[in-house]
């Protein structure tokens, strides 16, 4: 008992450095932001003003401006990957299939690359005179070339191309070691019962991967609402051009928390509020997210047991 | 417990430098340190006037830092919102439509340089910019003059002289841009229909800006404001401007001859030059000017200036230095003229020489008699301090009013609430 308590505090000790990190770079700006937001402030002027920001941001055209980009994006975006991803890493999971460690690689390879490297190298690409253009005009797809970064849609069509292309191995790592860890013994269970592959797909795979689902889902929420350097660097001008993307298409709320800070005479406290609004709808995904799927893997889990199935 | 004594040791060991950090270094005046952007005209010219002042002063050292502009900026205001007092430079450069931003967010952060220049010597449109209540607060460095700059070769061909460019309007200029068009199967001229560039020309010529003189917003019943997006609707819809998207297809789109003219800035002559196998075939006219009585064929865009922090190690050397040469050197300014084709805002150095040369690249016309001359002729406009907030506005309810969803007064109302939601 004795000895616990004594491993007890040396365990403390070894924590107290990244507590102590945690506070100072975590804790004290999460509560100071908040602070923050209910300061309106102009460079190192500031003065309290209550709630007055937050109001401000209900009449704000441009902040709902950049959360409909926002939400446009996570729900073409996210969706597509997570299907792709868990595609890719059922097809990769089969064993009979070659090179697999050679397309595994290839597909993850886009996530090491960096955010800044990839956004230009898709701009070039969807450039006026660029490879994709040129491609599309030598097999007579298209007669002239595509306007893509100056057509809101198309713009937003190459952006979720990229985020896809960089995201989507990412994700099916997750799916490929969740896959991985699935049993042998329940697939040939349910083959010599006469179930199909693709059968067995959808009722033992996806089942039992639910929690990664869940996981990938809140993950990629997260990211997409947080979104930045893809449309910064995607947008003409950066920072100095009048509109982040053609029509402000790319114009995200990180943009706009950017833009506030860095571009418009620096409001830090409208900023914090803004970001605190990104908070709160993260939040709030996450809790349908979970909810949803608590509930369904609940109900799974008693469908389950009624049948015998899992313990 | 002697064990976890020691680990305890071990751990505040290993914590403390974290927070030694900046305390422990000692602060030493070292060179006079100084930000600026691009490597071609504010960098090259800064060590050119550092190189004429360590011939008289060997003692004083310089450090010159290249960053990105947007790197300028941001860096700047982290540092001085933090207020922190390391790791800032003692000279920065701040362009113009950004200088009463940082004047007003951050009071008593640059140095009041009022008695240290004569602020008359320096066009007045510029000196204006950097004052705030009485009283100046940087040094007036480069002019953007706006000028017409066209291809008198490819105009000719289409029946246009140089008289029928001179001092015209740009309802004119738009008719001229619709014959070229017509006659030649070209654009007279590109444009970003999204960019806010010729318009800030425009509200200037009129001595008209987004805000009137105490800052308040002035978009609604603002004349020239909606003179300027008539005219872009009119650009957009009859097809008159070449459609470019960013800097770098807006420049190859005169170097290529693929449009006869660009009306900008006298910064771009450095681009223009670029295009080597058209010298010659160059020339400029005053920028068009607005239908309103107030509108003058000279205006401004860009440009910008030099500010000395007041907390810095080095002030008083940085100032000294900036007086030598920006506030006294004529034959600094003969120099960048000729070497990056800078007009400085220095008005007894534009009786120089080189202000005179023939420049053979454009048909030996003396173009910086003439640019200096508009330059004193610029109307005075109280930017403010909102002026990306404005352009933002105004530029995001373009669209609907381009395609017809939103009248002129509509766009410009929905235009004025915006920037009043994004200012206050």
């Amino acid at each position: 008992m004795a000895n616990e308590k004594r491993l007890d505090r040396i365990g403390w000790y070894f924590i107290t450095p990244a507590c102590v990190l945690l506070l100072f770079f975590i804790v004290y700006p999460i509560f100071f932001s908040l602070y923050l937001s209910f300061t309106s402030t102009k460079g190192i002027v500031s003065q309290f003003v209550g709630v007055k920001n937050y109001l401000r941001m209900f009449g704000d055209p441009m902040f709902f401006l950049a959360l409909e980009n926002t939400f446009r994006l996570l729900l073409i975006q996210v969706p597509i990957m997570l299907l792709l991803s868990i595609t890719f890493a059922a097809i990769l999971n089969n064993k009979s299939i070659r090179f697999r460690g050679f397309f595994r690689t290839a597909l993850f390879l886009p996530s090491v690359t960096s955010l800044i490297a990839y956004s230009i190298l898709f701009k070039m690409l969807f450039s006026y005179d660029g490879l994709v253009n040129n491609t599309l005009i030598k097999l007579s797809i298209i007669d002239a070339p595509l306007q893509w970064m100056s057509e809101p849609r198309l713009a937003t069509f190459v952006l979720v191309i990229a985020m896809i292309w960089r995201w989507t191995g990412y994700n099916m790592i997750f799916y490929l070691s969740a896959m991985q860890n699935i049993s042998e013994d329940l697939y040939e269970a349910a083959s010599i019962d006469g179930s199909s592959k693709v059968h067995s797909f959808f009722t033992i795979t996806i089942p039992l991967l639910k929690p990664i689902i869940l996981f990938t889902t809140v993950m990629s929420t997260i990211g997409t609402l947080q979104l930045f350097d893809e449309p910064m660097n995607l947008s003409q001008g950066g920072t100095t051009a009048s509109m982040i993307g053609p029509d402000n298409c790319f114009l995200t709320l990180s943009v706009y928390i950017y833009n506030i800070c860095f571009k418009y005479t620096p409001n830090f406290g409208y900023a914090a509020t803004v970001s605190y609004a990104i908070l709160i709808i993260i939040a709030l995904l996450t809790f349908i997210q979970f909810r949803l799927s608590g509930d369904r893997e609940e109900a799974m889990r008693k469908t389950l047991e009624r049948k015998g199935g899992v313990r | 417990m002697k064990k976890s004594l020691l680990l305890l040791l071990v751990c505040l060991v290993l914590v403390t430098p974290l927070f030694a950090g900046g305390a422990s270094e000692t602060k030493q005046a070292g060179p006079i340190k100084i930000w600026a952007w691009d490597p071609n005209f504010n960098i090259s010219i800064m060590n050119e006037a550092i190189s004429r002042y360590q011939a008289k002063h060997p003692e004083a050292t310089f450090e010159v830092v290249e960053l990105a502009k947007a790197d300028v900026e941001q860096k700047l205001h982290t540092n001085l919102a933090s207020r922190t007092k390391e790791g800032l430079p003692d000279i920065v450069l701040i362009e113009d439509y950004n200088v009463q931003k940082y004047l007003t967010s951050y009071p008593g952060q640059f140095a009041d340089l009022s008695s240290a220049f004569n602020y008359n010597d320096f066009v007045g449109y510029k000196a204006d910019v950097m004052k705030l209540d009485g009283k100046y607060y940087g040094v007036p460095f480069d002019s953007g003059v706006a000028g017409f700059f066209y291809r008198t070769d490819l105009l000719k061909k289409a029946g246009f002289t140089a008289q029928d460019l001179e001092n015209i309007t740009w309802d004119r200029f738009a008719d001229i841009a619709k014959e070229y068009k017509a006659k030649t199967g070209q654009y007279l001229i590109a444009n970003d229909k999204s960019d806010g560039g010729l318009f800030r020309i425009m509200l200037q010529s009129a001595g008209s800006w987004y805000f009137d003189n105490e800052g308040k917003p002035a978009l609604v019943n603002n004349a020239a404001l909606m003179e300027a997006m008539k005219l872009y609707k009119r650009f957009v819809a009859e097809d008159l401007a070449l459609p470019s998207n960013g800097w770098n297809e807006w420049v190859g789109s005169f170097n290529s001859g693929k449009v006869a003219s660009v009306i900008t800035g006298v910064w771009i002559i450095g681009s223009i030059k670029a295009g080597v196998d058209q010298s010659g075939l160059w020339a400029v006219a005053p920028t068009p000017r607005l239908s309103l009585d107030k509108s003058v064929n000279a205006s401004n865009l860009g440009g910008s200036s030099w500010f000395v922090l007041q907390n810095g190690a080095n002030r008083d050397k940085a100032i000294a230095f900036m007086q030598e040469i920006y506030g006294n050197d004529k034959g600094f300014y003969q120099t960048i003229l000729m070497n990056n084709g800078a007009i400085g805002s220095y008005m007894p150095a534009f009786s120089g020489d080189a202000f005179k040369a023939l420049d053979p690249f454009f048909g030996n016309k003396a173009i910086f008699t003439d640019l200096s001359r508009w330059a004193s002729m610029i109307p005075k406009v109280n930017v403010g301090q909102y002026t990306y907030e404005a352009d933002a506005a105004v530029m995001a309810v373009m669209e609907d009013y381009y395609n017809g969803k939103t009248t002129l007064e509509q766009a410009v109302k929905s235009a004025e609430n915006q920037l009043k939601n994004s200012i206050q």
